[in-house]
């Protein structure tokens, strides 16, 4: 999957968890929207995981700094389920 | 997606996520039934936050025909009890009946629950709570001496870790007023320390159920335990433990456990609202027993012996009369004669259930709604305190239609499954027992005795018919359908007017036999294909076509197609040049169903005697009956 693949697929996952609409986008990051704190974060990683089938190691999706990192970071979790 | 208003119901509910979102969009009010059904089913963590967020955009939206009540709950305990609050919050909306149950939430501090009942003017109760969800920390609940230590002395740790959270729970209910429900402590999932776990109560595992014992065992009335220990082993306890949840945001349950906390949670707040069930009506055929009583008789129906299906059908008999001997009155509804359907009570000596355990017995030929509604009135109880139970999905459709108060159980098609589904429904568990509940079963049945009168209100069957969408094909016999046919003719007892029995020979001969017209009927319907369902024979004499045999599946009675039958026998007697249809009604132990049924066709009465009852049609004056059933194809048509 492209980036722009991954970020498509991750509206579906911020539709279901945002009450406003949220574009999703490489540069946007949690501090760019109001409804976007640190709870409503846990149900979008959760939300995310369960839509790619990935699963995050403890801390790392704290450490990107906006989509575009994340949507890499799926990525990478992915190609790895592929291989395992 | 469906639309017409006729298939309302049926959608309502089947809804998942997608119609909810589907109805949002449109700006339904149907939104919150489907609403209440999606969340309901919803296991998965993500499609109810989905329910959730939907939920929020439609109150948001002004979408009218929600909330109608609203409940006050605080949450507090030793973990974050965020998202779990929005699944809870979600779930618990869901048990309303008519609209929407919305939840007041004030969260409590994460690990801040013991000062938040200790200080009497905390947030705790300034918000007034009805209801507090107690989830005391799990990390906490640790034998903190040696696994070798004494098993008296880790006995005590274990008491005295109960008597404080059930202490915490007394003052917190003194001082809001509320109820309290708690969750107890999760089952250690890890190995260690081995084997030795089960040989102290020092090991996680021991020390953890030894506690949760003690909490059960000694909570008073307004502590209700929310059993995470049952619901864990139940799902798997490895699967609801989540480390790295836990070390990011404090998370306690992994997500899709959260559901079932969530879920139960619910249950329990409902059921402070809402009285549990109190009357379990029963199908008869292929759900008490296997097979058709009134065609297969006693010697043929399934129910005990040494057949795996007929001890299927007893293990849920005997569940069953668990229920009953906790108070659950039992009455049957059932389409059968009631000599028929009362004999397998009276003389079969595998059923458990007897004639004295149920309350009220409704088998006869009405639809089963009105039977519902019977029964109730019997008994003199509302109609929302009965549960039915039926293998049949279109009769449980019908009911839901017509009876929305009336809780239903779709059992299936695997009788091995019957008993564990009627322990799991949930709709009759007793928060004490007490020794009224014993008795409860008797003195309905009491009630039952006195209220005979009975008025049956009617139901709107027309829309229902035309919600059920059935197609039927009629085709002249076919050397395919010769065995079906054969089978029916020789084993139908009930719809069979003149139970008249052929070879498959003598069947077989009348796919060229000139002076007979015969044709066998099939019916769908939305739920399915109830394939070959009907069998008529007519003989042609000179201007009159006699009807030698016509005999019908019990289970498409009252469809209509009783109505079609007689407008196709019309319908080729007119092309044999035939003016008059002659009927006979020829009276067996069993048929007596079908005694009115020339009648009702519109057949007049010719004559009359003990052993054999003529009717006849004029073809001339005949209009052909309306039904709503779609005729896709009829016989003798070459096209």
């Amino acid at each position: 999957m492209t980036q722009t693949e991954i970020l498509a697929k991750m509206q579906t996952v911020f539709d279901d968890v945002f009450l406003d609409d949220v574009k999703v986008a490489p540069e946007l990051s949690a501090k760019d929207v109001e409804e976007w704190d640190s709870l409503l974060q846990i149900s979008l990683v959760l939300g995310v995981e369960k839509a790619f089938n990935v699963r995050f190691r403890v801390g790392e999706v704290e450490a990107t700094k906006n989509l575009g990192e994340f949507a890499d970071l799926i990525q990478r979790r992915m190609n790895e389920g592929a291989k395992a | 997606m469906m639309s017409s208003e006729a298939v309302a119901a049926p959608l309502k509910q089947k809804a998942g996520l997608e119609d909810v979102r589907e109805l949002f969009a449109q700006r339904s009010e149907e939104i919150w039934p489907a609403l209440r059904a999606a969340t309901q089913a919803a296991s998965d963590f993500s499609e109810v936050l989905a329910l959730a967020n939907l939920r929020k955009k439609a109150l948001k939206a002004g979408i009218s025909g929600g909330i109608d009540k609203t409940i006050r709950l605080a949450m507090i305990g030793g973990s974050n009890l965020y998202p779990l609050h929005e699944l809870v919050q979600q779930k618990i909306g869901a048990r309303s009946a008519t609209g929407w149950w919305e939840t007041e939430i004030w969260k409590g501090d994460y690990d801040n629950y013991i000062a938040e009942i200790f200080d009497p003017e905390s947030e705790l109760y300034i918000f007034k709570p009805e209801v507090i969800f107690l989830i005391p920390s799990n990390q906490r609940c640790v034998y903190q001496g040696a696994l070798t230590d004494g098993p008296e002395l880790q006995k005590v740790a274990a008491t005295k870790m109960a008597e404080e959270l059930l202490n915490l729970c007394r003052i917190a209910h003194e001082r809001s007023g509320a109820e309290v429900i708690v969750a107890n402590f999760l089952p250690a999932a890890e190995f260690d320390p081995g084997s030795f776990r089960v040989r102290t109560l020092g090991s996680n595992w021991n020390f953890r159920k030894l506690v949760n014992m003690e909490l059960g065992l000694n909570a008073p009335s307004y502590v209700h335990v929310c059993d995470a220990e049952f619901l864990a082993t139940r799902r798997g306890a490895a699967t609801c433990h989540d480390p790295r949840a836990w070390f990011e945001t404090k998370q306690l349950y992994s997500s899709d456990f959260a559901v079932d906390i969530a879920q139960e949670v619910a249950a329990i707040a409902a059921s402070l609202h809402r009285p549990s069930k109190k009357v379990l009506a029963l199908d008869l055929d292929n759900t008490l027993w296997g097979g058709v009583i009134g065609d297969d008789g006693m010697a043929g129906i399934e129910i005990g012996g040494t057949h795996a299906r007929g001890e299927a059908f007893r293990q849920f008999q005997l569940a069953i009369a668990s229920l009953a001997q906790r108070g659950v009155v039992l009455a049957v509804c059932s389409k059968n004669d009631y000599k028929n359907a009362a004999e397998p009570f009276e003389k079969h000596p595998e059923m458990v259930l007897r004639l004295k355990d149920i309350a009220s017995f409704q088998a006869n030929w009405e639809p089963k709604s009105e039977n519902l509604r019977r029964i109730a009135q019997e008994l003199n109880l509302g109609l929302d305190s009965i549960v039915f139970v039926d293998d049949n999905p279109a009769e449980i459709e019908i009911v839901k239609q017509f009876v929305p108060e009336i809780e239903t159980i779709w059992l299936g098609p695997d009788p091995s499954e019957y008993a564990s589904q009627l322990l799991d429904c949930r709709f009759f568990e007793p928060r004490s027992i007490t020794t009224d509940d014993l008795k409860r079963g008797e003195q309905y049945q009491q009630q039952a005795a006195r209220a005979q009168a009975m008025n049956a209100s009617e139901t709107d069957m027309d829309s229902y018919l035309a919600s059920l969408e059935m197609h039927s094909v009629i085709s002249e016999f076919t050397e395919v359908d010769v065995p079906r046919i054969s089978q029916l003719i020789n084993k139908s007892n009930q719809f069979n007017v003149t139970t008249r029995r052929r070879t498959e020979a003598e069947v077989e001969a009348l796919l060229t036999d000139s002076d007979h017209y015969a044709f066998s009927v099939r019916l769908a319907d939305k739920f399915g294909d109830n394939g070959l369902i009907s069998v008529v024979i007519v003989k042609v004499e000179g201007a009159t076509a006699v009807v030698d045999t016509w005999l019908m599946s019990c289970r498409v009675l009252k469809r209509q197609m009783e109505d079609e039958v007689v407008n196709e026998i019309v319908r080729l007697a007119g092309k044999r040049s035939c003016t008059t249809v002659l009927g006979n009604y020829l009276p067996t132990e069993k048929n007596g169903m079908v005694r009115d049924l020339f009648p009702r066709m519109g057949f007049e009465l010719v004559e009359e005697s003990t052993e054999r009852t003529t009717y006849q049609l004029s073809i001339e004056n005949f209009t052909p009956h309306k039904t709503h059933i779609q005729m896709d194809r009829r016989a003798y048509d070459t096209n």
